[in-house]
């Protein structure tokens, strides 16, 4: 579904490689959580597949497309949330995701059922025809997320998606993760949330200053009950191991 | 102590921006000069002014239509910076954080208000007055009266200005939506606008070219005088400052002043506070629309996509369609006077460069737009990279749109010229192409432009505020080409008017030479650009990094 091969990507002026020989392949039918400090190369991995960032080095297939030799059926494979949930505000959400379904050549039928279906799970139907510029955070995520799905794709790829939901919202887009994947389609996605993440991931990758550190099958018993423990050992520097082993003034431990 | 921060901190957010210490340094020389020559032009032109209308014998009515549209000017002015500093959502929302009370904001916010209403004064009506003064030979009596009329024409206006924001805010609240009628609306007030100036304009040149005798008719001074004498209160500030019925004119501009006042006062009283929270509050400004799901192919989608970003915003509709939609008219004005201009000092011969000249400067100002076109995609610059549509055609989409743009506005500007006979049907043609192409060039430059160096730092609704360089860039580009293209044509017309033979040779010059050199340079800025254009466009774009 998605191959990432010895991925390699440094910003113009700087003198590190933020993505550093990373190698990913994730199978069809999966949630695949990505995971990693600030900084880490999740954003910049996720941007360099979506077609986003150019790269250095490396290969990136989506469905058995190149990124940068076939991008246009590479992108129509793919459905992108981004991280800021920037939408054209000046449009309506109908507006927004009928621009999207057009540019994925959704047919007339499917893109009513899809949208009816989307607008009702998401409880959008009121505020679907007003401008989205007066839309709350979360309900421009949701709109970027049907807009992401209208055309049913593949790959669904969402930059840090539960940031700023709340618990209502966070559930819909897990519900919504999990019946794509069970259509055998896969879902990769970054996040910050490790409860979250151990929850609903089939795998995860864990990133540490641009290279891949480890994926873990959290279907293999204890992986998924250790996860918060290995990524701390994974991406822990010096200072956090100090912050850890310190109490708060209220005498609570930090670190168990 | 507040009050003074609060108002430091409004001047600088206001005036200065953020600028380095060269810059500062060019500041602190360019401005005064600027200032200067702009204070000195304002007085050339009232002398000139002042001294047409005295002509006619109609200079006290002259000042008083002056008083008049300074003061409208004045209101105007007033009513949208007391609604932009006074009520602005997004600056209130920060300085309701910081431990200042509501009545410290207010009065730093008056007193910076205030202060702009005494420069624009100032800077603008002082020279026009001083002018009137000299024309007219008036005595020292006159300038000392002066700071008496700054300081009515300063108080009134603002206190009016008050009273009207908030009224006319909710009224632009509920038609901010009526995008058509809004583009329609300032079409028309920009066009009046100009044609007024134009006219004026046209009567001044007239004048200049012979100063010995009234440009105006008898049946215009009487309507002047009649107009005059019914522009009440303004004319009471003329009355004021050459002393002519005082016994009213002070007792009403007193009167009004205190009556705005207290106006203000009790619209302050009553009504600040609930508007200032409700603007924060509501998000008034967005609106619904019903549609349905209607498939569209691709280009059409991203040319809808398009065209509704800019229509659905007053500030990029404003930039484009309006000036796009005035451009006949000022193409018109500008091109007659200025014909009228050449002719007369230099030749007829020079009449058809003029047109191409005044053409090309108005394509360049409606084509600057496209120096924009990926910059004004701000946040949502990651949509055309992961959209499953080629750069090229989604940059294409955009180019088509200014086209079409282009297209209408010099095809209806030739159509008047043909219209009003300022030039013949085929020689109009010839213009159309040769403006066309040389918008075509200029269009795809600027947006080279911006793909090269877009300016993603928007403000407000996420719309570029500032124009970037590239706009600047596009400007100067435009200007350059048009001064050759109009320069060539004249220069060229006029040796072919006079039989000129090449030295040494005996070639003459002819009109059609004329043709084809302009034509040429037509095609190359049209050719280059599209090279350059194109020159790895696909490349130089993936490397934008937003």
């Amino acid at each position: 579904m998605l191959e990432i091969s010895h991925l390699y990507k440094k910003y113009m002026n700087s003198e590190r490689f933020s993505v550093e020989d990373l190698n990913l392949s994730l199978k069809p039918g999966e949630i695949f959580g990505f995971l990693g400090q600030n900084g880490a190369g999740k954003s910049t991995t996720i941007k360099c597949l979506t077609g986003i960032y150019p790269f250095n080095s490396g290969s990136i297939t989506i469905c058995g497309h190149d990124i940068q030799k076939d991008p246009i059926n590479a992108k129509l494979n793919m459905g992108y949330v981004p991280d800021n949930h920037s939408v054209y505000e000046k449009l309506t959400g109908r507006e927004y995701v009928n621009y999207t379904a057009d540019l994925y050549k959704v047919s007339k039928r499917d893109r009513n059922e899809r949208f009816e279906k989307y607008v009702n799970q998401f409880k959008l139907n009121k505020a679907v025809d007003n401008q989205i510029k007066s839309y709350s955070h979360g309900m421009k995520q949701k709109i970027c997320i049907i807009a992401a799905l209208i055309h049913n794709p593949k790959l669904w790829v969402l930059d840090e998606p539960m940031m700023g939901l709340d618990h209502q919202s966070m559930v819909e887009i897990l519900k919504r993760m999990d019946d794509h994947c069970a259509d055998g389609n896969t879902v990769f996605f970054s996040s910050h949330n490790l409860d979250l993440v151990s929850k609903i991931c089939d795998r995860v990758a864990i990133i540490k200053d641009g290279r891949l550190q480890t994926v873990i099958d959290l279907h293999i018993k204890g992986n998924k009950e250790t996860l918060e423990t290995t990524f701390c050992k994974i991406t822990a520097t010096e200072q956090d191991l100090i912050n850890q082993e310190s109490t708060l003034s209220r005498n609570i431990i930090l670190h168990d | 102590m507040n009050i003074r921060t609060l108002l430091r901190l409004e001047l600088k957010n206001r005036i200065s921006g953020n600028s380095s210490s060269k810059n500062s340094w060019l500041k602190y020389i360019g401005y005064p000069i600027l200032l200067a020559a702009a204070v000195y032009g304002i007085y050339y032109v009232g002398c000139m002014f002042f001294e047409m209308f005295d002509k006619a014998g109609i200079a006290y009515e002259a000042l008083v239509i002056l008083y008049t549209v300074f003061f409208l000017f004045m209101c105007f002015i007033g009513t949208s910076s007391t609604i932009k500093v006074l009520y602005y959502k997004g600056d209130n929302e920060i300085l309701m954080r910081y431990p200042v009370s509501g009545t410290e904001v207010f009065i730093s916010k008056t007193l910076f208000l205030i202060i702009t209403q005494f420069a624009i004064t100032a800077v603008v009506l002082v020279p026009f007055l001083v002018s009137y003064g000299k024309t007219m030979a008036l005595d020292m009596e006159f300038y000392k009266l002066i700071p008496v009329s700054v300081l009515f024409m300063m108080f009134i206006p603002f206190f009016i200005s008050n009273m009207l924001a908030i009224p006319i805010m909710h009224l632009t609240n509920r038609i901010r939506n009526k995008f058509g009628l809004i583009i329609i609306g300032l079409a028309i007030c920009v066009t009046l606008m100009f044609a007024a100036y134009m006219l004026l304009f046209d009567k001044m040149v007239t004048f200049m070219n012979d100063t010995e005798f009234s440009v105006f008719s008898d049946g215009f001074v009487a309507v002047i005088v009649k107009v005059a004498e019914y522009l009440i209160p303004t004319k009471y500030f003329a009355d004021v400052l050459i002393g002519h019925q005082l016994y009213i004119a002070y007792p009403v501009l007193i009167g009004l002043t205190g009556f705005g006042l207290i106006g203000t006062i009790l619209v302050i009283a009553k009504l600040y506070a609930k508007t200032l929270l409700n603007n924060i509050e509501v998000e008034g400004s967005a609106f619904k629309r019903k549609t349905k799901n209607r498939p569209r192919p691709i280009f059409m989608t991203l040319l809808h996509k398009e065209f509704l970003q800019v229509f659905r915003s007053v500030n990029y509709s404003f930039q484009y369609f309006v000036l796009a939609c005035a451009m006949p008219v000022m193409v018109y004005f500008c091109n007659n006077i200025t014909l009228q201009l050449g002719k007369d000092q230099i030749g007829e011969q020079i009449a058809l460069g003029m047109t191409l000249l005044v053409m090309l400067i108005f394509a360049t100002v409606i084509t600057s737009f496209s120096a924009t076109s990926v910059s004004r995609e701000g946040d949502n610059f990651y949509h055309t990279k992961v959209a499953p549509v080629s750069i090229v055609k989604q940059l294409f989409v955009k180019f088509f749109m200014y086209f079409i743009v282009s297209v209408l506005a010099n095809g209806i500007c030739v159509g008047v010229l043909i219209f009003t006979k300022q030039v013949e049907a085929m020689v109009g043609l010839w213009i159309f192409v040769i403006v066309e192409s040389i918008s075509i060039g200029l269009t795809l430059s600027s947006m080279r432009m911006d793909i090269k160096r877009p300016y993603f730092n928007l403000s407000g609704e996420g719309e570029v505020v500032n124009n970037n360089a590239s706009t600047t860039l596009s400007v100067a580009l435009g200007f350059f080409v048009a001064i050759v293209e109009g320069v060539l044509c004249m220069f060229l017309s006029y040796l072919a008017a006079d039989g000129f033979v090449v030295p040494g040779t005996e070639f003459v010059l002819t009109q059609n030479l004329m043709y084809i050199v302009c034509t040429a340079f037509a095609g190359i800025v049209l050719i280059g650009s599209i090279f350059n254009y194109c020159f790895k466009l696909t490349k130089t774009y993936n490397k934008i990094a937003k």
